[in-house]
């Protein structure tokens, strides 16, 4: 235990000694800082509720949405929903929620795809790069397993995808409270259930779509430390890897209507999908078969890093 | 419990059809300096990599310190330092930084141990420096030191003279020398330059298209075998006549000396009967590299099947 505990030191160590690790960090701040100024300098992304006259915000902002429905046609339904949602505020008389950090972090919450895209570069690079600076020789060469080595490399790659979500989403908090304030403590936001429109807790509503995100960043990161595992090259792994990613939506639309489209490991990597107010990614999707899914293709991951890295001659390149 | 540090028997690598490694059997005492000679291709690196494990043994087994290295994998590795091909380590770390990279993998690597390994191996000045700044030569002496790091009972230098110039080689030849008298290491050596690790090796194993050909204590040739001698010596034409009618030695003049060969053991001899029949010696030279001779004649062109 000791033992694993100090292999993890020292992978933790060769990722946070490099610059381009540190560089990648800085890009993630820029990023989140980036939304944050466009939020807060487009009124329009920002509204003002806060006032006693918010009844009349909703209706104006009804009426534009009407306006632009007749304009651009393909904006009907997304507009309609909106409209629906301001209606159920001002028939239930619930005055919304002001914009606040929590606000902020939760419509920006698909910024954790550049987690996913960094975790992905060190997933595909942990193993792969060994290979390519030569050093893979000098570490099977000591009384460790093959397994034990490749565990602490694995273990590595969860913990840093886990800190730096966790980074990204308390930095999202900060820069939204710097631009948008604190707000209540928990406020309440109405979203679209299964039944009508419905009253939820804001900040329970983030961490349960951050959770979900922490589900498809887990499976991209075995997908790239898989690659960079059998492959033995990180370039093919972070070119495969946000390659899917990017795809994954676009890859599931396409095949939809096959029969075998359910077997699609990204029509199930967004769990996000089942919580309220969002569209399933395949019609007959449930949460209990997306689970199996993910389990059936986490398990062969594991079983063909672990089999090809343990077995396969160590020769040269 | 037998005094070979490391033994192997009957080791064979077979690549897809082709059979590189055909059946090794030798073992090395401990404080002894295998040298490991053979031309490119011959398989030597092969031979070193299932002997640490990275690549698996089709038949055969690897035998260290009692332990195989097939199925006691953590013992036997656990007492082997090496170096495999080249002396790769982290660019961005720096030298103390990769050590103790290393040191953390294994058991009982202590902080004094490592200044210790950095000083006998010279490099204290540039520990501190990032290792993608090192010069080849500085990269085997880091090399090196990872490898003795835990007091390794076998230590395997594939081609640890790469790429170094003389005073490099001279030094790691007083290394090796040292640490094989001192800490009863055995010590296998790679190269496919005899001349450079002989003066450092008790015994040459050679190698050709993954057969061993012929094992051979240094020093013990010159006895038993005949070998080149040059002498210069006057009037040249009766010292010729002597060696032809009393030793039976053909002898030829080349560059004002007269060249023969014979062994060791008669030199006094003749010497004296040159002497008794007034001719004059003003030197006598034995033929350099003869083992490097005996080295080119064994493995004759050096074609890689
Ligand atoms: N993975 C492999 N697949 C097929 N053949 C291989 C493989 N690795 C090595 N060989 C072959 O095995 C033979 C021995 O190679 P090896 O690297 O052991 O030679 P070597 O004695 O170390 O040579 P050098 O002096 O050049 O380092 C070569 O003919 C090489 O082509
Ligand atoms: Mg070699």
């Amino acid at each position: 235990m000791n033992r694993i505990l100090k292999l993890i030191q020292n992978e933790q160590g060769k990722i946070f000694i490099r610059k381009s690790t540190w560089i990648m960090y800085i890009i993630l701040a820029v990023l989140i800082f980036g939304n944050a100024l466009l939020t807060n300098s487009f009124d329009g992304l920002k509204k003002d509720y806060e006032g006693d006259d918010w009844r009349q915000v909703l209706e104006e902002e009804n009426k534009e949405l009407q306006k632009e429905s007749e304009e651009f046609e393909d904006f009907e339904d997304y507009n309609n929903s909106l409209i629906a949602k301001n209606n159920y505020y001002l028939e239930n008389d619930i005055q919304p929620a002001p914009y606040t950090a929590w606000t902020f972090v939760q419509e920006n919450i698909s910024l954790l795809s550049i987690v996913s895209l960094l975790t992905i570069i060190i997933a595909a690079g942990i193993v792969a790069n060994e290979f390519r600076w030569g050093t893979i020789k000098l570490l099977l060469i000591r009384p460790i397993s093959r397994s034990g080595i490749l565990l602490s490399k694995y273990i590595t790659v969860l913990l840093f995808a886990f800190y730096t979500a966790l980074f990204a989403l308390v930095l999202m908090w900060i820069f939204g409270a710097i631009f948008f304030g604190i707000g209540d403590l928990n406020p309440s936001i109405v979203v679209q259930g299964e039944d009508g429109f419905k009253t939820v807790s804001l900040v329970a509503n983030v961490f349960t779509s951050f959770g979900f995100k922490l589900v498809n960043l887990v499976m991209m990161a075995t997908f790239a430390f898989m690659i960079s595992a059998v492959f033995r090259n990180s370039s093919l792994a972070i070119g495969i890897a946000i390659f899917l990613m990017m795809g994954a939506n676009s890859i599931v639309a396409f095949f939809a209507d096959k029969e075998w489209a359910k077997y699609i490991l990204f029509a199930h990597t967004d769990l996000s999908q089942y919580m309220d107010g969002n569209f399933l990614m395949l019609e007959d999707n449930t949460m209990g078969f997306s689970i199996a899914v993910l389990v059936v293709y986490y398990a062969i991951f594991m079983l063909l890093s672990w089999i090809v890295f343990t077995k396969r001659d160590v020769a040269g390149q | 419990m037998s005094s070979a540090a490391m033994e192997l028997v009957n080791l064979k690598k077979t690549i897809g059809k082709k059979e590189i490694i055909k059946g090794l059997s030798f073992s090395i005492p401990k404080g002894e300096v295998f040298g490991f000679i053979g031309p490119n291709g011959a398989g030597k690196t092969t031979t070193i990599r299932m002997m640490v494990g990275l690549m698996s043994i089709t038949e055969g087994d690897v035998i260290i310190q009692g332990n195989s290295i097939k199925s006691n994998f953590k013992d036997a590795v656990r007492e082997v330092g090496a170096i495999v091909e080249n002396p790769e380590m982290y660019p961005f770390l720096t030298g103390w930084q990769n050590l103790k990279h290393y040191a953390r993998m294994m058991p009982g690597v202590t902080k004094e141990r490592m200044h210790e390994i950095v000083k006998f191996i010279g490099l204290e000045k540039a520990i501190n420096e990032k290792v993608g700044r090192y010069s080849l030569g500085m990269r085997q002496r880091l090399g090196i030191a990872q490898a003795l790091l835990h007091n390794p009972s076998v230590l395997i230098l594939d081609e640890p003279t790469n790429g170094l110039d003389p005073a490099g080689i001279r030094e790691i030849r007083d290394h090796i020398r040292k640490l094989a008298k001192e800490e009863n290491v055995a010590i296998i050596i790679s190269s496919h330059l005899l001349s450079e690790i002989e003066q450092m090796c008790d015994r040459i194993g050679v190698i050709k298209n993954g057969e061993i050909i012929k094992i051979q204590d240094v020093g013990e040739e010159t006895d038993k075998e005949e070998v080149i001698h040059h002498i210069e010596v006057t009037p040249m034409d009766k010292a010729m006549k002597i060696l032809n009618e009393t030793f039976q030695l053909e002898s030829v003049e080349l560059d004002g000396n007269l060249s023969f060969r014979c062994k060791k053991e008669q030199v006094p001899e003749i010497i004296k009967r040159l002497v008794e029949n007034e001719c004059q010696i003003y030197q006598v030279n034995v033929a350099k590299g003869t083992l490097e001779d005996q080295f080119f004649e064994l493995i004759g062109e050096n074609t890689i099947e």
